[in-house]
Protein backbone atom coordinates (compact mmCIF):
# COMPACT_ATOMS: atom_id res chain seq x y z
CA UNK A 1 0.00 0.00 0.00
CA UNK A 2 1.39 3.32 -1.04
CA UNK A 3 1.08 6.10 1.56
CA UNK A 4 -1.59 8.51 0.50
CA UNK A 5 -1.82 12.17 1.65
CA UNK A 6 -4.55 11.36 4.14
CA UNK A 7 -2.26 8.82 5.86
CA UNK A 8 0.09 11.69 6.57
CA UNK A 9 -2.79 13.77 7.87
CA UNK A 10 -3.87 10.93 10.14
CA UNK A 11 -0.36 10.56 11.54
CA UNK A 12 -0.27 14.32 12.27
CA UNK A 13 -3.62 14.21 14.02
CA UNK A 14 -2.42 11.23 16.09
CA UNK A 15 0.69 13.15 17.14
CA UNK A 16 -1.27 16.21 18.27
CA UNK A 17 -3.68 13.96 20.12
CA UNK A 18 -0.82 12.26 21.96
CA UNK A 19 0.74 15.56 23.06
CA UNK A 20 -2.62 16.86 24.21
CA UNK A 21 -3.21 13.73 26.24
CA UNK A 22 0.11 13.95 28.05
CA UNK A 23 -0.27 17.67 28.81
CA UNK A 24 -3.77 17.04 30.04
CA UNK A 25 -2.54 14.29 32.32
CA UNK A 26 0.21 16.40 33.82
CA UNK A 27 -2.10 19.32 34.38
CA UNK A 28 -4.64 17.16 36.14
CA UNK A 29 -2.10 15.76 38.57
CA UNK A 30 -0.85 19.28 39.25
CA UNK A 31 -4.33 20.57 39.94
CA UNK A 32 -4.86 17.83 42.45
CA UNK A 33 -1.84 19.08 44.38
CA UNK A 34 -2.96 22.72 44.70
CA UNK A 35 -5.85 23.36 47.04
CA UNK A 36 -9.04 24.13 45.24
CA UNK A 37 -10.43 27.59 45.17
CA UNK A 38 -13.68 26.40 46.62
CA UNK A 39 -11.95 24.74 49.55
CA UNK A 40 -9.85 27.79 50.29
CA UNK A 41 -12.93 29.96 50.04
CA UNK A 42 -14.69 27.69 52.51
CA UNK A 43 -11.67 27.97 54.80
CA UNK A 44 -11.67 31.76 54.50
CA UNK A 45 -15.36 31.80 55.32
CA UNK A 46 -14.69 29.62 58.36
CA UNK A 47 -11.93 31.98 59.48
CA UNK A 48 -14.23 34.98 59.09
CA UNK A 49 -16.93 33.26 61.05
CA UNK A 50 -14.51 32.32 63.82
CA UNK A 51 -13.26 35.89 63.89
CA UNK A 52 -16.72 37.32 64.34
CA UNK A 53 -17.46 34.68 66.97
CA UNK A 54 -14.35 35.72 68.85
CA UNK A 55 -15.35 39.38 68.58
CA UNK A 56 -18.82 38.54 69.88
CA UNK A 57 -17.37 36.66 72.82
CA UNK A 58 -14.96 39.51 73.46
CA UNK A 59 -17.89 41.89 73.64
CA UNK A 60 -19.75 39.56 75.95
CA UNK A 61 -16.74 39.33 78.25
CA UNK A 62 -16.38 43.12 78.26
CA UNK A 63 -20.03 43.49 79.13
CA UNK A 64 -19.84 40.93 81.93
CA UNK A 65 -16.78 42.66 83.38
CA UNK A 66 -18.70 45.92 83.26
CA UNK A 67 -21.62 44.26 85.05
CA UNK A 68 -19.32 43.00 87.75
CA UNK A 69 -17.93 46.50 88.03
CA UNK A 70 -21.45 47.85 88.55
CA UNK A 71 -22.00 45.36 91.34
CA UNK A 72 -18.72 46.39 92.90
CA UNK A 73 -19.91 49.97 92.74
CA UNK A 74 -22.57 49.00 95.28
CA UNK A 75 -22.27 50.79 98.58
CA UNK A 76 -20.01 48.64 100.72
CA UNK A 77 -17.68 47.40 98.04
CA UNK A 78 -16.20 50.82 97.24
CA UNK A 79 -12.57 50.26 98.28
CA UNK A 80 -12.57 46.82 96.68
CA UNK A 81 -13.71 48.38 93.44
CA UNK A 82 -10.85 50.89 93.45
CA UNK A 83 -8.37 48.02 93.74
CA UNK A 84 -10.15 46.01 91.10
CA UNK A 85 -10.16 48.88 88.63
CA UNK A 86 -6.47 49.60 89.18
CA UNK A 87 -5.51 45.95 88.75
CA UNK A 88 -7.66 45.69 85.65
CA UNK A 89 -6.09 48.77 84.07
CA UNK A 90 -2.61 47.50 84.84
CA UNK A 91 -3.44 44.07 83.44
CA UNK A 92 -4.97 45.59 80.31
CA UNK A 93 -8.37 44.08 81.11
CA UNK A 94 -10.04 47.47 81.08
CA UNK A 95 -10.06 50.03 78.32
CA UNK A 96 -8.94 53.46 79.47
CA UNK A 97 -9.46 57.03 78.52
CA UNK A 98 -7.49 60.10 79.50
CA UNK A 99 -5.11 62.79 78.32
CA UNK A 100 -1.95 61.69 76.62
CA UNK A 101 0.11 61.73 73.48
CA UNK A 102 0.13 60.00 70.14
CA UNK A 103 3.46 59.21 68.56
CA UNK A 104 3.44 58.42 64.86
CA UNK A 105 6.44 56.60 63.45
CA UNK A 106 7.09 55.76 59.85
CA UNK A 107 9.94 54.44 57.76
CA UNK A 108 12.50 56.92 56.52
CA UNK A 109 11.74 58.95 53.45
CA UNK A 110 15.43 59.34 52.74
CA UNK A 111 16.92 57.06 50.15
CA UNK A 112 19.98 55.16 51.32
CA UNK A 113 23.06 56.34 49.44
CA UNK A 114 24.98 53.70 47.53
CA UNK A 115 27.10 51.70 49.93
CA UNK A 116 25.00 52.64 52.90
CA UNK A 117 23.07 50.11 54.87
CA UNK A 118 19.42 50.54 53.87
CA UNK A 119 18.51 48.79 57.11
CA UNK A 120 19.35 51.99 58.98
CA UNK A 121 16.49 53.79 57.32
CA UNK A 122 13.81 51.31 58.23
CA UNK A 123 11.92 51.34 61.47
CA UNK A 124 12.82 48.37 63.66
CA UNK A 125 11.22 46.59 66.56
CA UNK A 126 14.00 47.94 68.72
CA UNK A 127 13.06 51.53 67.86
CA UNK A 128 9.51 50.89 68.95
CA UNK A 129 10.77 49.21 72.12
CA UNK A 130 12.82 52.31 72.89
CA UNK A 131 9.85 54.60 72.41
CA UNK A 132 7.63 52.42 74.58
CA UNK A 133 10.31 52.23 77.23
CA UNK A 134 10.82 55.97 77.21
CA UNK A 135 7.09 56.54 77.59
CA UNK A 136 6.93 54.10 80.48
CA UNK A 137 9.80 55.87 82.16
CA UNK A 138 7.89 59.14 81.74
CA UNK A 139 4.99 57.67 83.64
CA UNK A 140 2.70 56.36 80.90
CA UNK A 141 -0.22 54.60 82.52
CA UNK A 142 -1.54 52.72 79.51
CA UNK A 143 -0.04 52.11 76.08
CA UNK A 144 -1.25 50.89 72.72
CA UNK A 145 0.23 50.48 69.25
CA UNK A 146 -2.17 50.87 66.34
CA UNK A 147 -5.03 50.18 68.72
CA UNK A 148 -3.46 47.05 70.23
CA UNK A 149 -3.08 47.33 73.98
CA UNK A 150 0.49 46.83 75.16
CA UNK A 151 0.66 44.42 78.10
CA UNK A 152 3.61 43.47 80.23
CA UNK A 153 3.90 40.29 78.20
CA UNK A 154 3.61 42.03 74.83
CA UNK A 155 6.52 41.44 72.54
CA UNK A 156 7.38 43.63 69.58
CA UNK A 157 8.84 41.79 66.64
CA UNK A 158 9.89 42.70 63.15
CA UNK A 159 8.56 40.37 60.52
CA UNK A 160 9.49 41.82 57.18
CA UNK A 161 7.86 45.19 56.71
CA UNK A 162 5.28 44.49 59.40
CA UNK A 163 5.53 44.27 63.15
CA UNK A 164 4.08 41.52 65.26
CA UNK A 165 2.65 42.24 68.68
CA UNK A 166 0.61 40.23 71.18
CA UNK A 167 1.46 36.98 69.38
CA UNK A 168 -0.75 37.24 66.35
CA UNK A 169 -1.52 40.86 65.72
CA UNK A 170 0.32 42.00 62.62
CA UNK A 171 0.69 45.76 62.33
CA UNK A 172 1.79 47.75 59.31
CA UNK A 173 3.39 51.19 59.27
CA UNK A 174 2.73 53.92 60.10
CA UNK A 175 2.82 52.92 63.74
CA UNK A 176 0.80 55.05 66.09
CA UNK A 177 1.73 54.64 69.72
CA UNK A 178 -0.81 56.04 72.16
CA UNK A 179 0.11 56.69 75.76
CA UNK A 180 -2.11 57.99 78.53
CA UNK A 181 -0.32 60.03 81.15
CA UNK A 182 1.06 63.49 81.82
CA UNK A 183 1.22 65.03 78.35
CA UNK A 184 4.21 67.28 78.98
CA UNK A 185 6.27 64.58 80.63
CA UNK A 186 5.51 62.09 77.90
CA UNK A 187 6.19 64.47 75.04
CA UNK A 188 9.36 65.90 76.59
CA UNK A 189 10.78 62.48 77.34
CA UNK A 190 10.75 61.70 73.63
CA UNK A 191 11.73 65.12 72.33
CA UNK A 192 14.58 65.88 74.70
CA UNK A 193 18.07 66.44 73.37
CA UNK A 194 19.76 63.14 72.67
CA UNK A 195 16.40 61.46 73.12
CA UNK A 196 14.73 58.81 71.07
CA UNK A 197 13.25 61.09 68.45
CA UNK A 198 16.52 62.85 67.79
CA UNK A 199 18.17 59.45 67.48
CA UNK A 200 15.54 58.23 65.00
CA UNK A 201 15.59 61.41 62.97
CA UNK A 202 19.27 60.98 62.19
CA UNK A 203 18.13 58.19 59.92
CA UNK A 204 15.24 60.16 58.57
CA UNK A 205 12.68 58.04 60.35
CA UNK A 206 9.55 60.10 60.51
CA UNK A 207 8.39 60.70 64.04
CA UNK A 208 5.78 63.12 65.20
CA UNK A 209 4.27 63.70 68.62
CA UNK A 210 0.77 64.99 69.09
CA UNK A 211 -0.91 65.84 72.37
CA UNK A 212 -4.43 64.51 72.61
CA UNK A 213 -6.68 65.60 75.45
CA UNK A 214 -8.92 62.57 75.27
CA UNK A 215 -7.20 59.40 74.20
CA UNK A 216 -9.01 56.10 74.11
CA UNK A 217 -7.02 52.96 74.64
CA UNK A 218 -8.87 49.67 74.24
CA UNK A 219 -8.62 46.67 76.52
CA UNK A 220 -6.45 43.76 75.45
CA UNK A 221 -8.29 41.87 72.72
CA UNK A 222 -7.92 38.42 74.15
CA UNK A 223 -7.83 36.52 77.38
CA UNK A 224 -4.70 36.41 79.48
CA UNK A 225 -4.08 32.93 80.78
CA UNK A 226 -1.01 31.47 82.37
CA UNK A 227 -0.08 27.88 81.64
CA UNK A 228 3.17 27.82 83.56
CA UNK A 229 3.06 30.54 86.17
CA UNK A 230 1.05 29.65 89.25
CA UNK A 231 0.24 32.25 91.89
CA UNK A 232 2.09 31.75 95.13
CA UNK A 233 -0.98 31.26 97.33
CA UNK A 234 -2.32 28.56 95.05
CA UNK A 235 0.97 26.71 95.12
CA UNK A 236 0.86 26.70 98.90
CA UNK A 237 -2.71 25.44 98.93
CA UNK A 238 -1.81 22.52 96.75
CA UNK A 239 0.98 21.38 98.97
CA UNK B 1 -11.19 8.01 -1.00
CA UNK B 2 -14.03 6.03 0.42
CA UNK B 3 -16.71 7.16 2.80
CA UNK B 4 -15.42 5.24 5.88
CA UNK B 5 -12.22 7.21 5.73
CA UNK B 6 -14.10 10.53 5.91
CA UNK B 7 -16.07 9.15 8.79
CA UNK B 8 -13.00 8.16 10.79
CA UNK B 9 -11.36 11.51 10.21
CA UNK B 10 -14.57 13.17 11.29
CA UNK B 11 -14.61 11.17 14.57
CA UNK B 12 -10.99 11.90 15.31
CA UNK B 13 -11.45 15.62 14.79
CA UNK B 14 -14.44 15.58 17.10
CA UNK B 15 -12.43 13.92 19.89
CA UNK B 16 -9.68 16.43 19.32
CA UNK B 17 -12.17 19.26 19.68
CA UNK B 18 -13.57 17.91 22.93
CA UNK B 19 -10.08 17.44 24.33
CA UNK B 20 -9.12 20.95 23.42
CA UNK B 21 -12.15 22.29 25.21
CA UNK B 22 -11.36 20.25 28.35
CA UNK B 23 -7.79 21.38 28.21
CA UNK B 24 -8.83 24.99 28.01
CA UNK B 25 -11.12 24.67 30.99
CA UNK B 26 -8.44 22.96 33.09
CA UNK B 27 -6.11 25.81 32.33
CA UNK B 28 -8.59 28.36 33.56
CA UNK B 29 -9.21 26.27 36.64
CA UNK B 30 -5.55 26.26 37.51
CA UNK B 31 -5.34 30.01 37.22
CA UNK B 32 -8.13 30.27 39.76
CA UNK B 33 -6.57 28.02 42.37
CA UNK B 34 -4.68 29.39 45.33
CA UNK B 35 -1.06 28.81 46.27
CA UNK B 36 -0.71 26.22 49.00
CA UNK B 37 0.93 28.59 51.51
CA UNK B 38 -2.06 30.92 51.50
CA UNK B 39 -4.30 28.06 52.45
CA UNK B 40 -1.88 27.12 55.22
CA UNK B 41 -1.89 30.67 56.54
CA UNK B 42 -5.66 30.52 56.80
CA UNK B 43 -5.42 27.22 58.62
CA UNK B 44 -2.96 28.68 61.13
CA UNK B 45 -5.16 31.71 61.70
CA UNK B 46 -8.15 29.49 62.20
CA UNK B 47 -6.51 27.39 64.88
CA UNK B 48 -5.36 30.55 66.66
CA UNK B 49 -8.90 31.90 66.61
CA UNK B 50 -10.23 28.61 67.92
CA UNK B 51 -7.77 28.76 70.80
CA UNK B 52 -8.89 32.33 71.53
CA UNK B 53 -12.53 31.29 71.46
CA UNK B 54 -11.89 28.46 73.92
CA UNK B 55 -10.18 30.92 76.26
CA UNK B 56 -13.11 33.29 75.96
CA UNK B 57 -15.53 30.46 76.71
CA UNK B 58 -13.69 29.69 79.94
CA UNK B 59 -13.65 33.37 80.84
CA UNK B 60 -17.38 33.68 80.15
CA UNK B 61 -18.06 30.63 82.29
CA UNK B 62 -16.02 32.13 85.10
CA UNK B 63 -17.71 35.52 84.85
CA UNK B 64 -21.18 33.97 84.61
CA UNK B 65 -20.55 32.14 87.86
CA UNK B 66 -19.29 35.28 89.56
CA UNK B 67 -22.25 37.33 88.35
CA UNK B 68 -24.70 34.68 89.56
CA UNK B 69 -23.01 34.57 92.92
CA UNK B 70 -23.01 38.34 93.12
CA UNK B 71 -26.77 38.47 92.63
CA UNK B 72 -27.37 36.19 95.61
CA UNK B 73 -26.43 38.73 98.22
CA UNK B 74 -23.94 41.14 99.65
CA UNK B 75 -21.66 38.46 101.05
CA UNK B 76 -21.48 36.51 97.83
CA UNK B 77 -21.04 39.69 95.83
CA UNK B 78 -18.07 40.60 97.96
CA UNK B 79 -16.56 37.17 97.43
CA UNK B 80 -17.10 37.28 93.68
CA UNK B 81 -15.46 40.69 93.42
CA UNK B 82 -12.58 39.54 95.57
CA UNK B 83 -12.16 36.56 93.26
CA UNK B 84 -12.14 38.79 90.23
CA UNK B 85 -9.67 41.10 91.92
CA UNK B 86 -7.38 38.17 92.60
CA UNK B 87 -7.45 37.18 88.95
CA UNK B 88 -6.81 40.73 87.75
CA UNK B 89 -3.92 41.06 90.21
CA UNK B 90 -2.33 37.88 88.88
CA UNK B 91 -2.71 39.13 85.32
CA UNK B 92 -1.29 42.51 86.25
CA UNK B 93 1.82 41.04 87.87
CA UNK B 94 0.88 42.08 91.40
CA UNK B 95 1.14 38.54 92.71
CA UNK B 96 4.23 36.40 93.20
CA UNK B 97 4.17 33.44 90.84
CA UNK B 98 6.10 30.18 90.56
CA UNK B 99 6.65 27.76 87.75
CA UNK B 100 9.21 26.29 85.39
CA UNK B 101 11.42 28.66 83.46
CA UNK B 102 14.92 29.93 82.92
CA UNK B 103 17.45 32.05 84.73
CA UNK B 104 19.67 34.33 82.69
CA UNK B 105 22.64 35.92 84.36
CA UNK B 106 24.42 38.70 82.49
CA UNK B 107 27.52 40.48 83.69
CA UNK B 108 29.88 43.09 82.30
CA UNK B 109 33.20 41.83 80.99
CA UNK B 110 35.59 41.04 83.88
CA UNK B 111 37.54 44.10 84.97
CA UNK B 112 40.98 42.87 83.86
CA UNK B 113 39.76 42.63 80.27
CA UNK B 114 37.67 45.73 80.44
CA UNK B 115 40.49 47.66 78.82
CA UNK B 116 39.92 45.67 75.65
CA UNK B 117 36.20 45.99 75.76
CA UNK B 118 34.52 49.30 76.07
CA UNK B 119 31.23 47.54 76.26
CA UNK B 120 29.00 47.51 79.29
CA UNK B 121 25.44 46.27 79.48
CA UNK B 122 22.99 49.06 78.78
CA UNK B 123 19.24 49.45 79.17
CA UNK B 124 18.61 48.58 75.52
CA UNK B 125 20.37 45.24 75.96
CA UNK B 126 18.13 44.24 78.84
CA UNK B 127 15.12 45.53 76.93
CA UNK B 128 15.99 43.25 74.04
CA UNK B 129 16.46 40.20 76.25
CA UNK B 130 13.13 40.80 77.95
CA UNK B 131 11.38 41.37 74.61
CA UNK B 132 12.83 38.10 73.32
CA UNK B 133 11.56 36.29 76.40
CA UNK B 134 8.04 37.70 76.00
CA UNK B 135 8.17 36.69 72.36
CA UNK B 136 9.04 33.14 73.42
CA UNK B 137 5.94 33.00 75.59
CA UNK B 138 7.27 34.06 78.98
CA UNK B 139 4.43 34.63 81.45
CA UNK B 140 6.33 36.49 84.14
CA UNK B 141 9.74 38.14 84.09
CA UNK B 142 11.81 39.84 86.77
CA UNK B 143 15.23 41.49 86.71
CA UNK B 144 17.15 41.56 89.96
CA UNK B 145 13.92 41.13 91.85
CA UNK B 146 11.99 43.80 89.93
CA UNK B 147 8.90 42.32 88.32
CA UNK B 148 8.29 43.55 84.80
CA UNK B 149 4.72 44.79 84.54
CA UNK B 150 3.09 46.65 81.69
CA UNK B 151 4.27 50.02 82.92
CA UNK B 152 7.79 48.93 83.92
CA UNK B 153 10.65 50.83 82.36
CA UNK B 154 14.28 49.74 81.96
CA UNK B 155 16.18 52.94 81.85
CA UNK B 156 19.75 54.04 81.82
CA UNK B 157 20.44 56.63 84.49
CA UNK B 158 24.11 57.49 84.23
CA UNK B 159 26.04 54.31 84.84
CA UNK B 160 23.11 52.61 86.54
CA UNK B 161 19.93 51.12 85.27
CA UNK B 162 16.55 51.86 86.80
CA UNK B 163 13.68 49.43 86.72
CA UNK B 164 10.41 50.38 88.37
CA UNK B 165 12.33 53.45 89.57
CA UNK B 166 14.68 51.19 91.54
CA UNK B 167 18.37 51.21 90.83
CA UNK B 168 19.75 47.82 89.80
CA UNK B 169 23.35 46.88 89.30
CA UNK B 170 25.19 44.11 87.44
CA UNK B 171 25.27 41.16 87.49
CA UNK B 172 21.75 41.15 86.15
CA UNK B 173 19.72 38.13 87.06
CA UNK B 174 16.71 37.73 84.79
CA UNK B 175 14.07 35.19 85.78
CA UNK B 176 11.41 34.12 83.31
CA UNK B 177 8.56 31.68 83.79
CA UNK B 178 7.38 29.76 80.76
CA UNK B 179 8.40 26.76 78.73
CA UNK B 180 12.12 26.38 79.61
CA UNK B 181 12.98 24.88 76.21
CA UNK B 182 11.27 27.63 74.26
CA UNK B 183 12.72 30.41 76.38
CA UNK B 184 16.20 28.95 76.27
CA UNK B 185 16.24 28.35 72.54
CA UNK B 186 14.89 31.85 71.83
CA UNK B 187 18.04 33.30 73.37
CA UNK B 188 20.49 30.61 72.32
CA UNK B 189 19.46 30.31 68.69
CA UNK B 190 22.61 30.74 66.62
CA UNK B 191 23.07 34.37 65.70
CA UNK B 192 20.69 35.20 68.55
CA UNK B 193 21.10 37.46 71.52
CA UNK B 194 23.30 35.11 73.56
CA UNK B 195 25.80 34.87 70.71
CA UNK B 196 25.69 38.61 70.18
CA UNK B 197 26.45 39.35 73.83
CA UNK B 198 29.21 36.76 73.98
CA UNK B 199 30.85 38.41 70.98
CA UNK B 200 30.83 41.68 72.88
CA UNK B 201 32.54 40.01 75.81
CA UNK B 202 29.51 40.02 78.05
CA UNK B 203 29.20 37.00 80.30
CA UNK B 204 25.86 35.28 79.69
CA UNK B 205 24.75 32.21 81.62
CA UNK B 206 21.43 30.58 80.87
CA UNK B 207 20.02 27.86 83.07
CA UNK B 208 16.72 25.99 83.00
CA UNK B 209 14.86 25.47 86.26
CA UNK B 210 11.91 23.22 86.97
CA UNK B 211 10.63 25.75 89.45
CA UNK B 212 11.34 29.44 89.80
CA UNK B 213 9.69 32.16 91.81
CA UNK B 214 9.16 35.55 90.24
CA UNK B 215 8.31 38.19 92.83
CA UNK B 216 5.28 40.46 92.67
CA UNK B 217 5.47 44.12 91.72
CA UNK B 218 6.08 45.66 95.10
CA UNK B 219 4.82 49.22 94.71
CA UNK B 220 1.28 50.44 94.73
CA UNK B 221 -0.39 51.30 91.47
CA UNK B 222 -1.45 54.84 90.84
CA UNK B 223 -3.44 56.09 87.94
CA UNK B 224 -3.69 59.85 87.87
CA UNK B 225 -4.64 60.23 84.24
CA UNK B 226 -6.11 56.97 83.01
CA UNK B 227 -9.76 56.29 83.71
CA UNK B 228 -11.27 52.87 83.10
CA UNK B 229 -13.99 52.64 80.49
CA UNK B 230 -16.26 49.67 80.03
CA UNK B 231 -17.67 49.02 76.67
CA UNK B 232 -20.68 46.77 76.90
Amino acid sequence: MRPKPFHLALALVGLVLGILLSVQFRLTTETMKTPQVSRVQAMAAKVNEARSERDRKQEQVNKMRADLDKIAAGAELGPLRVDLTAARIEAGLAGVTGPGIEVTLNDSNMAAKPGENPNLYVLHDEDILRVLNELRAAGAEALAINGQRVLATSEVRCTGPTILINRNQRLTPPFVISAVGNQDNLANSLKMRGGVIEYLQVFGIQASVKKVSNLNIPAFSGVISFDYAKPEAEVRNNQ
Amino acid sequence: MNKSMYLSIGVITMILGVMLAVQFRTNRFIEQSVPADRAQELQVEYSKLEKDIRKFDREIEDLTYKLEQAKKGQMQAREAIQDELKKARINAGLVTVSGPGIEVVMDNPPSQSRRNSIFIIRDVDLLRVVNELWGAGAEAVSINGQRMISTSEIRQAGSFININLERIEPPFQILAIGSPEKLKSALEISGGLADYFKDLGIVVKIQSHSSLTVPAYSKSLQFNYAKAVWKG
